[in-house]
């Protein structure tokens, strides 16, 4: 992952940016060219995974805790908004606005103690947490319907796949902007110091715990904001398919992985890479597509397991030898 | 050069891990832009003194004062910000940033950074590299660099935050002949410009000729302080070196 | 809750408390030899468990009878997962070696599935629903002698680790790996042999766990957070550690199953947390953190 030094975009880099600007106004225009439900319904998946994965980026990619918990902040989201809209009858953008921002909370506040363990242990903390998070929300009947679960509203708009295609649209588009701003900031190379080396992020005068709070909470803000977006497309949201654990935590991070961590657009690609290759498998091989992603999970990680980005940016070298060369680093 | 006004101050700085003593009850002054030697075998407790003074490990027990004002616990970034900047002597890179970038975060959060655009980080860092010639390779990733690069590396960090005491961790080990006597004086011109020095180092000759007096450590222990010719002439410190056979100490330990 | 019903608990948990040993005993090894956290020692025990109920369905092979053969398929298939897939990761940071035993264990409950179909399994015997019974309190015979059979698998592991030559190479090569590299030992098969074992006790309790709970292909993700549930509150990477994880777990299961039915993981979760938090090192052994390095 090596970085250009600030202010001076890499060839590779411009022309990433160039595509990516085409890209949106390409994702802007798209629904006006009445696309097939089909294509529509997939890009929007398309874009959700890539929120997902953005989200991920801050705590993981960039700041290097690994959090294998998202998926609470995913299904909490959805029952923040799914709460609000039937119990409170508030709209659905108010409700979705604040699922996102009692996700950031949360995560801000799970985030202090837990941010001080390393490694293994703040991954399996944070999974911890998503399995309480799960449990509390089917025992808490009365609030959230149990293990039923709750019926949101229909949105009454007539073209309602191409309004939550352009709020997920919206949603990536902040996420990747927030992402790009604070990258080439203060923070983002205090999120980069912790990353490497969080002893020395701390003796340089990185005060650690805020910036690893900040970021967590940021990974809380726009998971939420996809899981409240979800639950108005999918209305009915139930905690077993919400709280699902290989859809919601361990593909987000898979994506990262394909696409390059700690980078503004990595997880977009691999968002593009995965959910494109996951929806053609399930049509293709119906039933297996689970056996492949663990397939393609395992090639992903021995032969790039630093992101498909540094493949095609900035390596020195090229083809099946840069392939070769993680397992011939990494082996025993 | 040096006047009386403390800078830093310890009292009765103890540090245990588990059952080992690693700092016992040491009394150490360092008197506002002074240079201060400090030297002791293997596992005298150098680094964890470092450590604990800058707030990276708690003390067990007794007081750090930083300008007469206590700052023992205080969490490290803020002893970082308050001046005090120290360099690792087992290296510590941010790894994947270029050389220009690992020394432009120690310039976006030292005693400066507060007030210090990320641009202003990065002049801030250029002039650095400069003083210290790395300017070359200012856009390696900080990987690619060998040991003594990264020494280098870690002071220009330090040197980034705007310091007012340096506390510099072995940065000289791996140097040889000439590049000593430049490293040498490299430090002075860090000194005139107004820095105080804490130099741990196990070269003799540099800490010997830079030093303005010296602290010795043993188990954890103060077991002699005084001017360079003092020590050398110090028999509790010939014998903490060299074993009490050795009657007359030698030039070189 | 009257004392019978105490008893009652106390007893269900110390018996359950000795297959969970088991499952976390495998886990805490190559996470403290190998240094990998193995999301897959779910599945292997999924595996165990489905090879108990194959060979007692279909060959009428009595349940216990089958633990040694379900040991030794499970080593085959983890010292060939070691060979083929861990080696090339084994120097990687720790998020890659994660991933890629997630993406095994997405992989193997997924070919479980294709294989085995989602439907529950259960091995009942003849002497499923025998016991004693002193003083109200019901003791199931096939959960104590669980019990039993745990705590032998456990004693006999820890003397391999500690009077064995292998074992002793196993443990030099935890500690220090270049330092066993120089002594001799040999590191990719230490370690294929340490995952095989893993795997090997995986399944041992698997073959436990189908004699008294119903089975699926996607039983493997919880064992794995109880492994390493048991592994946290027990202080990694000592076999008692492992024994006194898997009864605090087992008994707050219960208790918490008692009380506050439905929350049972949730209650687990939290002590973890707290666990993890107030006292790092767990309820015995050293700690697995430290906040400083040299």
């Amino acid at each position: 992952m090596t970085r250009p030094s600030a202010g001076d975009a890499t060839r590779g880099e411009k022309i990433v940016y160039f595509i990516a600007i085409a890209g949106l106004l390409g994702a802007i225009a798209f629904p006006f060219t009445a696309p097939s439900g089909f294509w529509l319904r997939t890009f929007t998946f398309v874009f959700m995974a890539a929120i997902l994965a953005q989200g991920w980026n801050f705590i993981g990619g960039y700041t290097g805790y690994a959090s294998f918990g998202n998926v609470a902040f995913f299904g909490l989201g959805a029952y923040v908004t799914g709460i609000l809209m039937t119990k409170a009858h508030f709209d659905f953008l108010p409700s979705m606005a604040a699922g996102g921002i009692f996700c950031a909370i949360f995560a801000g506040l799970i985030g202090l103690p837990l941010l001080r363990l390393k490694g293994h242990y703040f991954a399996v903390a944070t999974l911890g947490v998503a399995v309480a998070v799960r449990e509390i929300v089917s025992g808490w009947d009365s609030l959230t319907g149990g293990g039923i679960g709750l019926n949101l509203p229909i949105n009454p708009d007539p073209n309602s796949f191409r309004q939550i295609y352009f709020f997920m649209l919206a949603a990536l588009t902040l996420s990747i902007l927030v992402t790009y701003l604070l990258a080439r900031s203060k923070i983002g190379y205090a999120w980069i110091a912790i990353r490497e080396n969080e002893y020395a992020a701390r003796a340089v005068g990185i005060n650690t715990t805020l910036y690893k709070t900040l970021a967590f909470a940021l990974t809380g803000l726009f998971i939420g904001l996809a899981g409240g977006i979800y639950a108005y497309y999918n209305t009915t949201i139930a905690p077993d398919s919400l709280f699902d654990i290989t859809a919601y935590t361990a593909n987000p991070i898979l994506i990262v992985i394909i696409g390059g961590g700690g980078t503004v657009l990595g997880p977009v690609i691999g968002a593009f890479v995965f959910q494109i290759l996951s929806t053609y498998l399930s049509f293709q091989f119906p039933g297996l597509q689970f056996t492949f992603l663990g397939l393609a999970m395992i090639l992903v990680i021995i032969f790039m397991p630093q992101g498909a980005l540094e493949y095609l940016t900035g390596r020195r070298v090229f083809g099946l030898a840069a392939l070769l060369q993680a397992p011939r680093e990494n082996r025993a | 050069m040096s006047n009386d006004t403390s800078i830093l101050e310890t009292t009765n700085l103890t540090k245990h891990f588990g059952g080992v003593t690693a700092l016992d009850r040491v009394n150490l002054t360092l008197k506002e832009g002074e240079i201060l030697g400090l030297i002791g075998p293997n596992g005298a407790g150098k680094t964890t003194f470092i450590n604990v003074v800058t707030g990276l490990d708690k003390p067990s027990s007794g007081m750090i004062a930083y300008r007469s004002r206590a700052i023992t616990g205080a969490p490290a970034y803020r002893i970082a910000r308050a001046g005090l900047a120290r360099t690792f002597q087992v290296t510590k890179p941010f790894r994947h940033l270029s050389v220009l970038e690992n020394v432009a975060v120690g310039a976006m959060f030292g005693a400066q950074g507060a007030s210090r655009s990320t641009r202003a980080a990065f002049e801030k860092a250029e002039q650095v590299l400069v003083f210290l010639e790395m300017k070359e390779k200012t856009k390696w990733s900080a990987e690619r660099l060998t040991i003594a690069d990264l020494k280098r590396l870690e002071l220009a960090k330090a040197l980034a935050m705007d310091p007012q005491v340096l506390l510099l961790d072995e940065v000289m080990a791996g140097l040889h002949g000439s590049e000593v006597l430049e490293a040498m004086d490299l430090l002075r011109q860090i000194h005139a410009s107004g820095v105080t020095l804490l130099v741990v180092e196990h070269v003799m000759k540099a800490i010997m000729g830079l030093s303005h007096r010296i602290v010795v450590l043993e188990f954890g222990q103060k077991i002699a302080e005084g001017t360079p010719a003092e020590i050398v002439e110090n028999p509790k410190v010939i014998a903490a070196y060299l074993g009490n056979r050795y009657a007359k100490p030698k030039e070189t330990v | 809750m009257n004392p019978v019903q105490f008893a009652q608990t106390l007893i269900n948990g110390l018996m359950l408390g000795g297959t969970f040993a088991l499952v976390g005993l495998g886990f805490s090894i190559v996470w403290g030899i190998m240094n990998l956290i193995n999301i897959a020692h779910g599945e292997f025990i999924m595996l165990g468990a489905y090879t108990t109920y194959f060979l007692y369905t279909f060959f009428g092979i009595d349940p216990f009878l089958t633990i040694p053969l379900s040991m030794a398929a499970l080593f085959a298939l983890g010292y060939l997962i070691e060979r083929g897939v861990l080696t090339w990761v084994i120097r990687a940071p720790l998020l890659v070696k994660f991933l890629i035993t997630f993406g095994l264990s997405i992989l193997l409950e997924n070919l479980a599935l294709q294989v085995f179909s989602g439907d529950y399994r259960s091995v009942t015997t003849a002497y499923s629903g025998i016991g004693l019974e002193i003083g109200g309190v019901k003791i199931a015979s096939v959960r104590l002698a669980a019990l039993l059979i745990s705590i032998l698998l456990v004693y006999l592991f820890h003397l391999f680790l500690t009077r064995t030559r292998i074992g002793n190479a196993i443990r030099a090569t935890g500690m220090d790996l270049d330092a066993a590299r120089l002594t001799g030992v040999k590191i990719a098969p230490t370690f294929a042999l340490t995952y095989g074992l893993s795997a090997a006790l995986a399944g041992a309790a698997g073959s436990l766990i189908s004699m008294t709970f119903p089975i699926t292909p996607s039983i493997g993700s919880g064992y794995t957070i109880y492994a390493f549930l048991i592994c946290v509150l027990g202080g990694l990477g000592s076999v008692p550690g492992a024994l006194v994880g898997g009864i605090v777990l087992a008994l707050l299961q219960v208790f918490a199953g008692f009380f506050a039915p439905g929350f049972k993981d949730a209650i687990g979760f939290t002590v973890l947390v707290l666990v993890l938090i107030v006292r790092p090192e767990g309820l015995i052994g050293k700690p697995f953190y430290s906040g400083s390095e040299q």
